[in-house]
């Protein structure tokens, strides 16, 4: 038998321990953030470019989107062949755009900030009020940047206060597929519904004689909230006027209304277990919204022709978010990294490397020199899927700010349209509390650093 | 027996038998002369040599982040922003007062209570079984504790594919005796269970070896003391096997509580919290908070939250519950 030891402590050693404790928090106090609002994009001084030369190496994180791995790999190379001096590290910082937008966030103030980093549709607005990325206007104007070229809906997205933060790289769009043998087979016309309201009188053929629930519905963070844009500016509705939150009109309940009924009147709609786009491969839906990045996935892994058509109009008409990602540089480099990372943006984003990326990975085509160039001429002529998508490029128009510019938002607005699909809660209430919140987020994480 | 008393006394009888032959040679008169005491800062010295590494680590990746994370609580902080509000308790406040809080603390509880109770229970079984003289005993201990070693992400992965209600596994199976698929994705209430489930399939490996080894220590003789005096097996299990396992219960429900509160992995590949943050646990809404919605000052009061939980619960276990295992 062993005896308890007993554990006593003086007070002597109490004190002991609170001096330690009292000296490690004083330390962990004098690190960290500055106290105060108002050190965000405003503070980064403008730099004369003239006379700087660039620095020899660079980094630049990366997820490789589309897998895109090895055509970053092919454009760096070139890169090098027409710069021999200057060296581009590519990392992989992360599986997608938010594992590496965590990465950037926690480096903040470090030395591992990269000079380049991918900058998606969430998460620029946050680089920018955190100060940690430049306006990117003053270095393309010396670089002689074409941003003219740019699709002007793709560019104009990451810009605020004047300044553009980012340049469009990886972008994407939702599309709408068709399995072509279902519709064979409940004799629909071979096309995507021009409309809702056809697609409501398609959708019971479709069950009936395709022998399949006809529309497959994504859901979860990052994605429910996007195609959702659709439905809800097809009714007139969106989520927010700049900072304020509109889920509270008739337009927006509409179309949350309307998307209810999908699931639970007319049930032509089911909501994906894992992942809708898998399910649409395995012929179980007949139609989903799926991501125009998926195309090149979607295509090989369909046993079935797939068709591909622009998403369907609401009563208000057309409506189709832009989606992706662009690339940023870093404000906490020196003016020569931020030189040579200028100078490998503008590459990577020229006409000839936007048309090689857009026909190796199915993201669209940034430029429309690209777009229309012979390379994805031969790209569209193989895949007549890839034209609708990149037509449809036409039609989109940038997201609420109230999704993509406010912390939390698009998890707010999930967790509502969860609701809404998967407990039938009733839209107003589901709205209400992610209005609220997103509200919340927006007066403590977004307006004092404006 | 001998007891302590009667070794002393007999010790210090030969000491006083041995006393007179010392007189014949009478030694010279021994002086006392103190020992000179250690110079304290030689102490010091010898302190720091020995621990000195260990202590710094500690300060530098638990004491000094523990701090500041502390001390971050008390601010409005953006990831990422060089600049921040002090808002003193305010995350806290905000926390408490947040109507999603009671469900990530129903989550958190019941996601607790049943991987902790669930595995203690399940490990507990494997362990007695695997105990047993059974042919391919090996191998079975093989397979129980081999999920314990293997990646959470990877389990995540593999199960997320074998809950799958369209092509898993599980659906297969359920079909085969003509019951649907459960909405294991779809329904905040079975993704729990999913999760549960998986969490025990990986884990419940290590307390079945821990167990495994305390059982193999449990004395032969007095297992055979109690069958002598016909004591039926589960009487002889309850009440000689299990009280002597105590120690090893005492242990593993501190492992354990800590590691169930802190998991993280399998709910990050399986569920991200969903559906309708039905998964979100309090571990999962600091990295949520943090680096999702990179409200860093709140995800350090909820980590704080979270500390103090657990230091309060260890605390406790240690206090009431070790004075009882004891034997």
């Amino acid at each position: 038998m062993t005896a308890t030891p007993t554990f006593t402590i003086n007070r002597r050693q109490i004190l002991k321990l609170a001096a330690v404790f009292g000296a490690t928090a004083t330390l962990a106090a004098c690190s960290g953030p500055s106290l105060g609002a108002g050190a965000g994009s405003a503070e980064v001084a403008a730099t004369d470019w003239t006379g700087i030369t660039p620095a020899k190496e660079i980094t630049w994180w990366s997820n490789h989107p589309g897998t895109s791995k090895l055509i970053e790999e092919e454009i760096i190379k070139r890169f090098n062949v027409e710069n021999p001096d200057i060296t581009v590290n590519l990392v992989t910082a992360g599986a997608n755009y938010d594992e590496i937008a965590q990465k950037f966030q926690a480096a903040s103030g470090t030395n591992s900030v990269p000079d380049l980093v991918l900058a998606s549709d969430v998460w620029w607005f946050r680089y920018m009020i955190n100060g940690q990325v430049l306006p990117l206007d003053d270095l393309a104007k010396h670089l002689e940047f074409d941003t003219d070229d740019f699709n002007k809906t793709l560019y104009d997205d990451y810009t605020f206060t004047g300044n553009h933060w980012a340049i469009p790289y990886a972008r994407s769009t939702p599309l709408f597929y068709y399995n072509k043998a279902v519709w064979a087979k409940a004799g629909l016309p071979d096309r995507a519904p021009k409309t809702w309201a056809e697609f409501d009188e398609w959708a019971p053929k479709i069950a009936a004689d395709g022998g399949v629930t006809p529309l497959g519905l994504g859901k979860g963070a990052s994605w429910a909230a996007w195609w959702f844009c659709n439905m809800l500016w097809g009714q007139g509705g969106a989520y927010s006027d700049e900072w304020t939150m509109t889920l509270d009109t008739p337009e927006a309940i509409a179309a949350a209304d309307y998307l209810q009924s999908l699931i639970y009147e007319t049930k032509v709609a089911t909501v994906a277990a894992v992942d809708q786009v898998a399910d649409f491969g395995a012929g179980l839906t007949g139609c989903i919204m799926g991501s125009t990045g998926s195309l090149t996935g979607i295509l090989k892994a369909a046993t079935f022709e797939v068709g591909t058509g622009f998403l369907p109009e609401g009563p208000e008409g057309q409506a189709c978010p832009t989606g992706g990602t662009g690339v940023a540089i870093a404000a906490d480099r020196t003016p020569e990294q931020q030189l040579a990372a200028g100078m490998f943006l503008k590459f990577l984003t020229n006409s000839e490397n936007t048309a090689y990326f857009s026909s190796n990975t199915g993201y669209m085509p940034v430029r429309t020199s690209a777009r229309d160039g012979e390379t994805m001429t031969k790209v569209y002529a193989e895949f007549p899927q890839f034209r609708t998508a990149v037509d449809q490029l036409e039609t989109t128009r940038s997201q609420d700010w109230g999704r993509v510019f406010v912390p939390n938002a698009d998890k707010e607005l999930t967790t509502a349209l969860e609701k809404i699909m998967l407990q039938q809660t009733d839209p107003a209430d589901a709205f209400a509390v992610a209005s609220t919140a997103i509200a919340t987020s927006f007066d403590e994480n977004v307006s004092p650093y404006l | 027996m001998p007891t302590i008393e009667d070794l002393q006394r007999d010790t210090d009888s030969a000491v006083a038998v041995a006393a007179p032959t010392s007189v014949a040679t009478p030694a010279p008169p021994r002086t006392f002369t103190p020992r000179k005491k250690k110079k304290p800062w030689k102490s010091w010295l010898l302190f720091l040599l020995f621990a000195g590494p260990n202590v710094a680590l500690l300060v530098v990746f638990t004491y000094k982040p523990l701090l500041q994370s502390l001390y971050y609580s008390t601010l409005q902080w953006n990831l990422g922003s060089a600049s921040a509000i002090p808002v003193g308790l305010g995350n806290y406040v905000a926390w408490f007062t947040d109507p999603g809080t009671s469900r990530v603390v129903t989550v958190t509880l019941i996601f607790t209570v049943a991987t902790v109770g669930g595995g203690m229970v399940i490990g507990l079984l494997f362990a007695v079984l695997l105990n047993r003289k059974l042919h391919g005993r090996g191998a079975a201990r093989t397979i129980v504790v081999a999920p314990y070693v293997l990646s959470g992400v990877a389990v995540g992965l593999l199960w997320l594919f074998v809950f799958d209600p369209n092509f898993g596994i599980t659906a297969a199976l359920l079909d085969a005796i003509g019951v649907a698929s459960p909405p294991w994705y779809n329904d905040p209430h079975w993704a729990l269970v999913m999760v549960i489930i998986v969490y025990l399939w990986k884990n419940v490996g290590y307390v079945a070896l821990i167990y495994l080894a305390a059982l193999q220590s449990v004395p032969r003789d007095l297992l055979e003391a109690a069958s002598l005096d016909g004591a039926s097996p589960v009487r002889a299990f309850r009440n000689i096997v299990l009280p002597l396992l105590g120690p090893t219960t005492f242990f593993l429900s501190i492992t354990t509580l800590l590691s169930s509160l802190q998991s993280f992995d399998i709910i990050q590949a399986m569920t991200r919290g969903g559906p309708l943050e039905g998964t979100t646990t309090m571990m999962y809404q600091i990295y949520q908070e943090g680096f999702q919605a990179g409200r860093a000052g709140y995800s350090s009061a909820v980590a704080t939250i979270l500390f103090a939980v657990l230091l309060v619960v260890t605390l406790i276990q240690m206090k009431y519950v070790e004075k009882r295992v004891h034997y």
